[in-house]
C-alpha cells in the first residue's frame, strides 16, 4: 500500500520531501526488509508469560543467563524470517520491478549494517522493559507492547521516512530512541548521510543501547526480588 | 579406620544451613467482579502472608530428609529460597557454601530441583534433545554425560522411550524423564517437591526405590516434600515437620511418636456381645464395629487398661498397639490433642 502511494506522489513531482523516486522506493523496501530483522521477536510473546505463570524457574534454576537466551533464541527466529522476507521481496520486485538507489560506498554500507544490528539490539532491549512489567502485574504486558508498537510505528520512521515531518520535529525526535531502531539505520544505507554524520548516528545508537541495557538490568534484578516463582 | 578419630574431632560442614528464615508474601484481596476490580485500583489492602516464619536447621552431606507439612505450610517456599528462586524476606541461608539467591554458575551446578507439578522438558521434542540441551548448559563433558545417561536410563528402564516426543509419554513416564534431566549433571543436592504427585502405587514405589538408590549410590543430599507419607515412611530417617511457616518437629521419624503421640491404640476382639457404653471406663472408643473395637488410652495407663479389659470383657483377642503415624500427623496439625 505504501507503494502505491509513494508511487502516486511521485506521478506528479520529480523530487517530493527531498526524496527521489527510487530513494524512496528504496526507503519502502528498506522498512519491509529492516523490520523483519529489527521486530520480529518471539521474545515479547513469551517473557511476560514465563514471568506470569512460573516458568522463568527452570532458567533461574539453570546456569543459563535468561536474557541473553532470549536474544539467542531471537536471533535464531530472525534469520529464518529473513530468509523468507528475501524470498518475499524478491517477488515483489519482480512484479513491481522498483528503481531503487542504495549507497555505492562500502564504507557507509557497512556502517549502514552496523546501525541495523545496534537497532535491533535496542529494540531487544526496550520491549523488555515493557515486558518485565509482568513482574509487578501478571499477564498486563500485552496492552503495554500494543501502546509501545503503536508509538514505534509512527516515530521509528515504520509508517514514512522522518524527514517528511516538519524539521523540528526530527530535531526532537533525534532524541528519543525511536529513530535510531528503523529511520537511520536505512538513512545511512541508502546514502542520505555522509561518514561523520553517520558516525554520529552510530554513537547516539550506542548511547541508546548502553541507556536502555543498563535499566533493563536494573529492572530485571529488581523484578526477580519480587518474583515469587508461582506455580502451585 | 585409621582416619575415626581425625573424623570425631572435626565435624563435618553441614551442607545446608538455615537459620531463622522467613519469607513473607504481600498480597492483596480483590472483591469479585467489575465493581470490585476497580474499586481494588484505587484502595487496596494488602496483607502478609508469612509463608515461612523463622525456621531454623542444618543438613548434612548424604542425608535423606522428608519435609511434610499440610498444603500452604511453607514446604514448597523453603525449597524455592533454598534453591535461589526467592529472596528471603530475612534470615541467613547457606548451602554448599554459597548464598543461593547469588545464583553462582558455581552453586547451579551443583543442585537440582524436581517438582512434580512442573516440568522443564521440551514439550514438542523427544526428552533425549533436552537432556543434551542440559549438558550444554551444564558444561557435562562428553563422556561423564554417556556415563550418567546410561546409569540413569537403566535405573529407571526408559531406554526405549527416550526419542518419542515428550507430549506422547504418560505422566509417569515424563516424571522419570524429568528426574533424568534433573540428574544429569550429577548435583550433590536433589530437591523434590511431590515427587509422586499423581503416580500411581507401583510408580511410587519405583520412584522412592530410584530415589534411596541415587541418595546411596551418589552420597548425594536429598530433602523431599510429600503429601503421601509412605513416602517419607520409606525413606526418610529424619523428618522436619512444618506448619504455617513453623517447624514443630526435626528429628528422627520414631521419635514423632515419643513425641507426640501420649496415647496409645487397644484394638480388641471380643468373644461375646458387650454394650459399647460399658467400654467408656477403659479410654475413648475410637471405633466399634462389634466383635471389633478399638480404644485409645493414655500411654502410661496401657497395660493397666489392657488388665482392666482382659478381667471385665469377653476378649478373644487384644493388641496394643502404637497409633498410626499418619494420625499423630493430622492431629499434630489440625492442632487437637490426640485422644
Amino acid at each position: 500500500m505504501t507503494f502505491f502511494l509513494w508511487t502516486s506522489i511521485f506521478s506528479q513531482n520529480e523530487i517530493a520531501f527531498g526524496y527521489s523516486k527510487s530513494q524512496m522506493m528504496a526507503y519502502v523496501f528498506s522498512v519491509l526488509i529492516i523490520s523483519t530483522f529489527v521486530i520480529a521477536a518471539p521474545s515479547n510473546d513469551n517473557i511476560g508469560g514465563e514471568i506470569s505463570n512460573g516458568d522463568l524457574s527452570n532458567y533461574l534454576l539453570k546456569p543459563v543467563n535468561y536474557l541473553k537466551y532470549w536474544l539467542t533464541r531471537d536471533w535464531a527466529s530472525k534469520l529464518l524470517n529473513m530468509m523468507f522476507a528475501v524470498g518475499e521481496i524478491g517477488i515483489l520486485f519482480i512484479i513491481f520491478r522498483p528503481q531503487l538507489s542504495f549507497t555505492s560506498s562500502p564504507v557507509l554500507l557497512l556502517l549502514g549494517v552496523i546501525a541495523c544490528i545496534l537497532a535491533s539490539l535496542i529494540y531487544y532491549l526496550i520491549t523488555k522493559l515493557a515486558v518485565m512489567v509482568s513482574f509487578w502485574m501478571p499477564e498486563n504486558t500485552w496492552g503495554l507492547m500494543f501502546l509501545f508498537l503503536v508509538f514505534f510505528e509512527i516515530l521509528s520512521g515504520t509508517l514514512f521516512p522522518l524527514d517528511v515531518l516538519p524539521s523540528w520535529g526530527l530535531n526532537l525526535l533525534q532524541f528519543t530512541p525511536f529513530p535510531y531502531m528503523v529511520y537511520f539505520p536505512i538513512e545511512i544505507l541508502i546514502g542520505k548521510f555522509g561518514v561523520i554524520e553517520t558516525m554520529r548516528i552510530l554513537l547516539f545508537s550506542l548511547a541508546w543501547l548502553v541507556v536502555s541495557y543498563f535499566w533493563v538490568n536494573k529492572m530485571w534484578k529488581a523484578g526477580l526480588k519480587t518474583y515469587s516463582a508461582a506455580g502451585r | 579406620m585409621p582416619d575415626v578419630p581425625a573424623l570425631l574431632a572435626m565435624p563435618a560442614m553441614p551442607i545446608i544451613s538455615v537459620s531463622k528464615l522467613k519469607k513473607y508474601y504481600k498480597v492483596h484481596q480483590k472483591e469479585p467482579g467489575l465493581g470490585g476490580s476497580i474499586r481494588s485500583l484505587f484502595h487496596r489492602k494488602y496483607y502478609d502472608v508469612k509463608a515461612v516464619d523463622g525456621v531454623s536447621f542444618t543438613i548434612e552431606e548424604g542425608e535423606l530428609i522428608g519435609f511434610i507439612g499440610p498444603n500452604g505450610a511453607g514446604k514448597t517456599t523453603t525449597l524455592k529460597v533454598l534453591s535461589g528462586l526467592l529472596y528471603p524476606t530475612s534470615g541467613d541461608v547457606s548451602v554448599l557454601g554459597y548464598t543461593p539467591w547469588d545464583r553462582k554458575p558455581a552453586f547451579q551446578k551443583q543442585f537440582s530441583l524436581v517438582m512434580g507439578q512442573k516440568n522443564q522438558l521440551w514439550w514438542d521434542l523427544p526428552a533425549i534433545e533436552s537432556f543434551i540441551l542440559n549438558k550444554e548448559i551444564y558444561e557435562v563433558p562428553d563422556d561423564k554425560y554417556k556415563k550418567t545417561l546410561d546409569e540413569l536410563v537403566d535405573l529407571l528402564e526408559v531406554k526405549d522411550i527416550l526419542k518419542i516426543q515428550v507430549r506422547k509419554l504418560s505422566l509417569g513416564q515424563r516424571m522419570k524423564m524429568e528426574l533424568i534431566a534433573a540428574l544429569i549433571h550429577s548435583p550433590k543436592i536433589l530437591f523434590l517437591d511431590e515427587p509422586t504427585i499423581g503416580l500411581d502405587v507401583v510408580m511410587q514405589k519405583k520412584m522412592r526405590d530410584f530415589i534411596k538408590e541415587y541418595n546411596k549410590h551418589y552420597n548425594a543430599t536429598v530433602i523431599l516434600t510429600s503429601h503421601y507419607m509412605d513416602d517419607v515412611k520409606e525413606l526418610c530417617k529424619r523428618v522436619i515437620i512444618i506448619d504455617k511457616g513453623k517447624i514443630l518437629f526435626d528429628g528422627a521419624l520414631d521419635e514423632i511418636i515419643k513425641k507426640f503421640a501420649n496415647h496409645k491404640l487397644l484394638t480388641v476382639v471380643f468373644s461375646k456381645k458387650v454394650d459399647q457404653k460399658d467400654l467408656k471406663s477403659i479410654g475413648q472408643v475410637k471405633e466399634f464395629d462389634f466383635p471389633k473395637a478399638v480404644i485409645s488410652v493414655k500411654r502410661a495407663s496401657a497395660s493397666l487398661a489392657a488388665a482392666e479389659l482382659l478381667q471385665n470383657f469377653p476378649v478373644a483377642d487384644l493388641n496394643i498397639e502404637e497409633a498410626q503415624i499418619e494420625d499423630i500427623i493430622r492431629e499434630v496439625f489440625t492442632g487437637r490433642d490426640l485422644a
